[in-house]
């Protein structure tokens, strides 16, 4: 017995076909080229977007804290700036005091400059002058000075302030400061040599190393009126910082930019920071968005090669379905004998679900001139099994009915020859013997349903009781009987197809028949038609089989 | 592939059990036919393996039986000698009685 469920993947035999659609299928995977999904380039996109959006404020965000850091260290370099002006003004000062007091005494202001003057102290060349023209300084400690020394006492500088004298395109350039009490008395002028180059770093003074700076002498940034700068290079590119400072009588500008980053490197780096990571993230997004993809489409392909499988069996399927039903067509018998007085009619339909076909058949014999053998059956089972015991079965009758016609003796050996094989299946048989003159009939059943008599108004089930079917192992008996039969009756012998319904009484679906059955012949309708339209159509799930057999007087 | 499974297709449950006397019990819910008598079959088959003197078929709540179904029941009987239905509907204790079959698969009284 085949299974009929049209869910099995692969009908039982097929497996050297079933494996071609799989081999051949399974190129197509790998002959795709990779393609990035529109879901991942957005994203990529998207991520790089916000990534750059993030990047530039932080970048913003740093470059104004680093100006705000920035002006406040131009702030503190004033300060302290602004602080050096009294410890130089205040030496000089004492000293002019003294020298105006001890009328221009050269040894007494010799004695008091000297701990000011020296390397690590605060002035390298200090000179007493006398106001009014003089050409040589009345006394001078340290170095000597270098520039327009004689200018000091020629100059009306001043009197009571820091003078700032800058002598910046001097050979020998130097920054000097004067001062002087009154404009009749002495000046004491004090003067430093700048590097030529003015490439100086701030002595010592490592609360600043993080900046840099240029130094100029008046308001003005002029290269002229550098006098000290940090780096090679001026002007200053990038962020800087400039701010004048007060000194004495004179000014300073002071211009400052950074070393590094003022706000500590991780500020500085985190704009590039961001952008990194952004980066990496989008394109892991886009990775996984990609890997998703791709699996969704994988799936799809999948699906897509299932559903070939699933038509290429489908297909077999439906050619073994066709060659079943072949073979069944072609062992039903495909003429009916003539028989005088007799209308014999015959009809096959497969069971709706298309499934494999079953064991049903049927065969009308002409016994002599006046007498025929009808034989209707049911091998269990269905399949290419079902037809082929269908046909041996069939064949058997067909040699009993030449030896002996009798329905009960046909049963009997038929069982006989079953019982004498190894074989896994039953068939349900009725055999009917037909007289067609004497219009009587002679039924026996092996488990068979009794056949249908219309007798020209009514209709009735011939009574019969039905012995085991053909199969059984244990010895049966089959009975006989014989039933008068009035002129013009209809005799209809069917298989269980035309009247099982799922939980329902056989009963019911028998006296169904029976009604469509004599409805049916009052219209004067085609019976087996009839009931074909009316009972195999719907609910039926067998195949079926019936025969009719008309008297026509 | 709906185009082939035009039917509901059956559902059948199947339980075994043993009882005290040795009998096998072979207890079927919902619907027998061609499309499933095959898994009752490897299941009859597992069970008559054991040569138990008796297999009780439990139909209280089998609905439908068809011819497939009838043969496997047919199969135990020639394979373990006595096979009684217990229960049987009235569908199906009909089917049996027009099959011809009361005095292979007898009916529990």
């Amino acid at each position: 017995m085949t299974d009929a469920q049209p869910a099995a993947v692969t009908p039982a035999g097929t497996d050297s076909q079933d494996t071609e659609p799989a081999r051949s299928s399974g190129r197509t995977p790998q002959a795709r080229r990779w393609r990035p999904s529109g879901a991942a380039l957005l994203g990529v996109v998207l991520g790089l977007i916000v990534t750059a959006a993030l990047s530039l404020t932080a970048l913003s965000v740093y470059n104004h804290n680093e100006r705000r850091l920035l002006k406040l260290r131009v702030h503190e370099v004033d300060l302290v700036l602004a602080a050096t002006a009294p410890t130089i003004q205040t030496p000089l000062a004492s000293a002019a005091e003294l020298a105006d007091a001890t009328g221009g005494n050269a040894a007494k202001f010799s004695s008091f400059m000297v701990p000011f003057v020296g390397p690590g102290r605060e002035f390298t060349s200090v000179s007493l002058w006398k106001l009014g023209g003089a050409k040589r300084p009345v006394a001078s400690v340290g170095v000597a000075p270098a520039n327009a020394a004689n200018r000091v006492a020629t100059l009306a500088l001043r009197p009571g302030s820091l003078n700032v004298m800058g002598e910046l395109s001097s050979p020998r350039p130097s920054l000097g400061f004067e001062y002087n009490g009154s404009s009749k008395g002495y000046a004491v002028y004090s003067e430093d040599p700048l590097p030529s180059s003015r490439r100086s770093s701030l002595q010592g003074n490592s609360a600043f190393a993080d900046l840099n700076y240029a130094v100029y002498l008046g308001r003005a940034q002029r290269p002229s009126d550098l006098l000290l700068t940090s780096v090679k290079e001026l002007p200053f590119r990038g962020l800087h910082e400039s701010d004048t400072v007060p000194f004495g009588s004179g000014t300073f500008t002071l211009v400052v930019a950074p070393v590094g980053s003022l706000g500590g490197q991780f500020f500085k780096d985190l704009p590039w920071i961001i952008l990194g990571v952004g980066v990496l993230i989008s394109l892991a997004a886009a990775t996984m968005t990609e890997r998703l993809a791709f699996g969704r489409q994988r799936a799809l392909r999948l699906a897509g090669e299932l559903d070939r499988v699933a038509a290429e069996n489908r297909r077999m399927y439906i050619e073994q379905r066709d060659v079943s039903m072949t073979l069944q067509h072609a062992l039903l018998p495909d003429t009916l004998p003539e028989v005088p007085g007799l209308r014999v009619a015959t009809r096959y339909v497969p069971a709706p679900s298309g499934g494999d076909v079953g064991g049903d058949w049927y065969d009308v014999i002409a016994v002599d001139s006046n007498t025929v053998l009808l034989v209707i059956g049911d091998v269990s089972g269905h399949g290419l099994e079902a037809a082929t015991t269908m046909a041996l079965v069939r064949h058997a009758v067909l040699a009993y009915v030449a030896q002996d016609p009798a329905p009960a003796t046909v049963l009997g050996k038929l069982s006989e020859f079953v019982r004498g094989r190894t074989h896994d299946y039953f068939a349900t048989v009725l055999c009917v013997l037909v007289e067609v003159q004497a219009h009587r009939i002679t039924l026996a059943s092996a488990g068979h349903l009794p056949p249908l008599l219309l007798d020209g108004h009514d209709a009735r089930f011939v009574s019969l009781s039905a012995d085991p079917p053909i199969g059984f192992p244990t010895v049966a008996e089959y009975h006989q009987t014989s039933v008068s039969v009035p002129p013009g009756a209809t005799l209809v012998a069917f298989t269980d197809g035309l009247v099982e319904r799922r939980g329902e009484v056989l009963d019911v679906g028998l006296e169904r028949l029976r009604e469509i059955a004599r409805s049916g012949q009052r219209a004067g309708e085609d019976i087996l038609g009839r009931l074909a339209r009316d009972l195999t159509s719907d609910d039926h799930h067998d195949d079926t089989a019936m025969v009719s057999i008309r008297w026509q007087s | 592939m709906a185009e082939l499974g035009d039917t509901k297709p059956a559902t059948l449950r199947i339980d075994t059990h043993a009882e005290e006397s040795g009998a096998a019990v072979i207890t079927l819910a919902g619907d027998l036919d061609m499309s499933n008598a095959d898994r009752l079959k490897e299941t009859v088959a597992a069970v008559t393996a054991e040569r138990p003197p008796l297999v009780i078929f439990s139909l209280a709540s089998l609905r439908f039986i068809d011819s497939a179904g009838i043969a496997v029941m047919l199969r135990a009987a020639t394979d373990v000698g006595e096979v009684r239905l217990r229960e049987p509907t009235a569908p199906i204790r009909r089917v049996v009685e027009l099959t011809g079959l009361g005095h292979v698969l007898q009916i529990e009284p």
